[in-house]
């Protein structure tokens, strides 16, 4: 399926998470911190759920955190790192709204521009890092699809033993992990998990102290909903299974995608390039087309697309991401596969692509 | 001289759609002064010329001055 969410997992939930879901209501829906046999059983589904979590996100159970408000990981992350408000904190010119606003809480903010490619200006990070920075930087960008060379980031990072903070939110498990990093973001609508659960990563040994008001030792709310979690650690375990020839076939489509736009229309913006984009999103901009239109005409024909112009978001402001880039804000819209897509929706889609276009192009 | 379109009040794409049928009419050299305060005109006018290969310079905020280059 072709879907319009900005994640993956915006999506129907799958059949056995869906099912565990369910059962989880019956059975995990009492307070794991009290001693009853109740709390015993959903303390120990909780934690059944914590291992499978980590275990498929290759991380240590003693780094994770469940959290139930997941756009509220990053923000916290950051404000929580060693010396936030007086450090120098340098972001992503692409980096998603909710950290970029985090500059209004710093006293020194840096932003990194990106290439027309969509990648980090690696001098200019280099150039602007010191011992105490923090620097926050997406995995993968959920508009786009563009990955970061996070191997190189880390290691400009590690050399100033800055903290580095990684919003895996986009990429969720097709995120491979650099050797160094101190904090992570993930979402579990990014693997087809339900919306409303999230996991902060703190890497073992990283500083960090938890900036909401607490009295006791703690790294997170953990107000969470217990069956969504388990949802979510069982979205994962079916998500990750033929997880490397799903991508392939996804990154097949989307370079047919890629390959037949560039062929049969011209004057198109198309974000990334083949290497460098996760294998699941394509972002394109059509100059001289109103994406509120091509959105429709794509509805009248049962595809459903997301698009980052100014014209279909609530504000008049055109995507960020789309303008630090120096590409086409108009015109735009955004293919999202999941694991489901069918060849024959693409063959469909691609059939249509270049009539829709021009006939928009001629009102 | 250059010729006036003006597209203030109107939403993005419709400042760049009118700008490319002006310069689509126009010889070559033409000069468009385009007054536009759509929030996604400047953005969208250095991707218009990199895509079209025209030129343009920003006279004010909401005030662009367009060579048609080719």
């Amino acid at each position: 399926m072709i879907t319009a969410g900005k994640y993956e997992g915006q999506h129907p939930l799958h059949p056995k998470a869906r099912q565990i879901l369910l059962d989880a209501f019956d059975q995990g829906w009492a307070d794991p911190t009290q001693i009853s046999s109740q709390g015993r059983q959903a303390q120990a589904l909780l934690a059944q759920a914590r291992e499978s979590i980590a275990k498929s996100l290759a991380l240590k159970v003693d780094e994770i955190e469940l959290w139930g408000e997941p756009e509220l990981i990053s923000p916290i992350a950051i404000w929580g790192a060693p010396g936030f408000g007086a450090a120098p904190f340098i972001y992503g010119a692409t980096e998603r709204s909710e950290i970029i606003g985090m500059r209004a809480k710093s006293k020194q903010s840096f932003e990194i521009s990106v290439d027309i490619d969509g990648a980090t200006d690696l001098d200019l990070l280099t150039q602007t890092l010191q011992p105490n920075s923090i620097v926050a930087i997406q995995s993968a960008n959920i508009e786009t699809g563009i990955t970061q060379d996070l191997k190189t980031i880390a290691k400009a990072v590690v050399a100033q033993n800055a903290h580095l903070h990684i919003d895996a939110t986009a990429s969720g498990a097709r995120f491979a992990k650099p050797s160094y990093w101190s904090t992570l973001h993930f979402d579990a609508r990014s693997w087809n998990g339900p919306a409303g659960v999230g996991v902060f990563a703190l890497k073992n040994g990283a500083r960090w102290s938890n900036p909401l008001p607490h009295t006791k030792p703690t790294r997170s709310p953990n107000s969470f909903s217990i069956p969504l979690a388990l949802a979510a650690a069982s979205a994962l375990e079916n998500w990750i299974i033929d997880e490397a020839a799903n991508s392939a076939r996804l990154k097949s489509l989307i370079e047919r995608i890629r390959n037949h736009v560039k062929q049969t229309i011209a004057d198109v913006d198309i974000a990334g390039n083949a290497q460098s984009t996760l294998p699941n999103i394509i972002s394109l901009s059509f100059l001289n087309v109103s994406s509120e239109q091509l959105v429709a005409a794509l509805e009248v024909e049962g595809f459903s697309v997301a698009s980052g112009s100014a014209c279909v978001a609530s504000s008049l402001e055109p995507s960020h991401v789309l303008k630090a880039m120096g590409l086409l804000t108009h015109g735009n819209m955004r293919i999202n596969l999941n694991h489901d897509v069918q060849d024959g929706e693409i063959t469909k889609l691609l059939a249509l692509l270049p009539g829709i276009i021009s006939k928009l192009r001629e009102n | 001289m250059s010729e006036l379109l003006d597209c203030r009040g109107k939403r993005c794409p419709l400042p760049i759609i009118e700008l490319s049928k002006k310069i689509k009419e126009s010889e070559l050299g033409q000069q468009v002064l385009l007054l536009s305060d759509d929030p996604a005109t400047a953005a969208d006018l250095s991707a218009w010329a990199r895509i079209t290969g025209n030129e343009f310079t920003i006279v004010s905020a909401d005030n662009f001055l367009i060579t048609k280059s080719r």
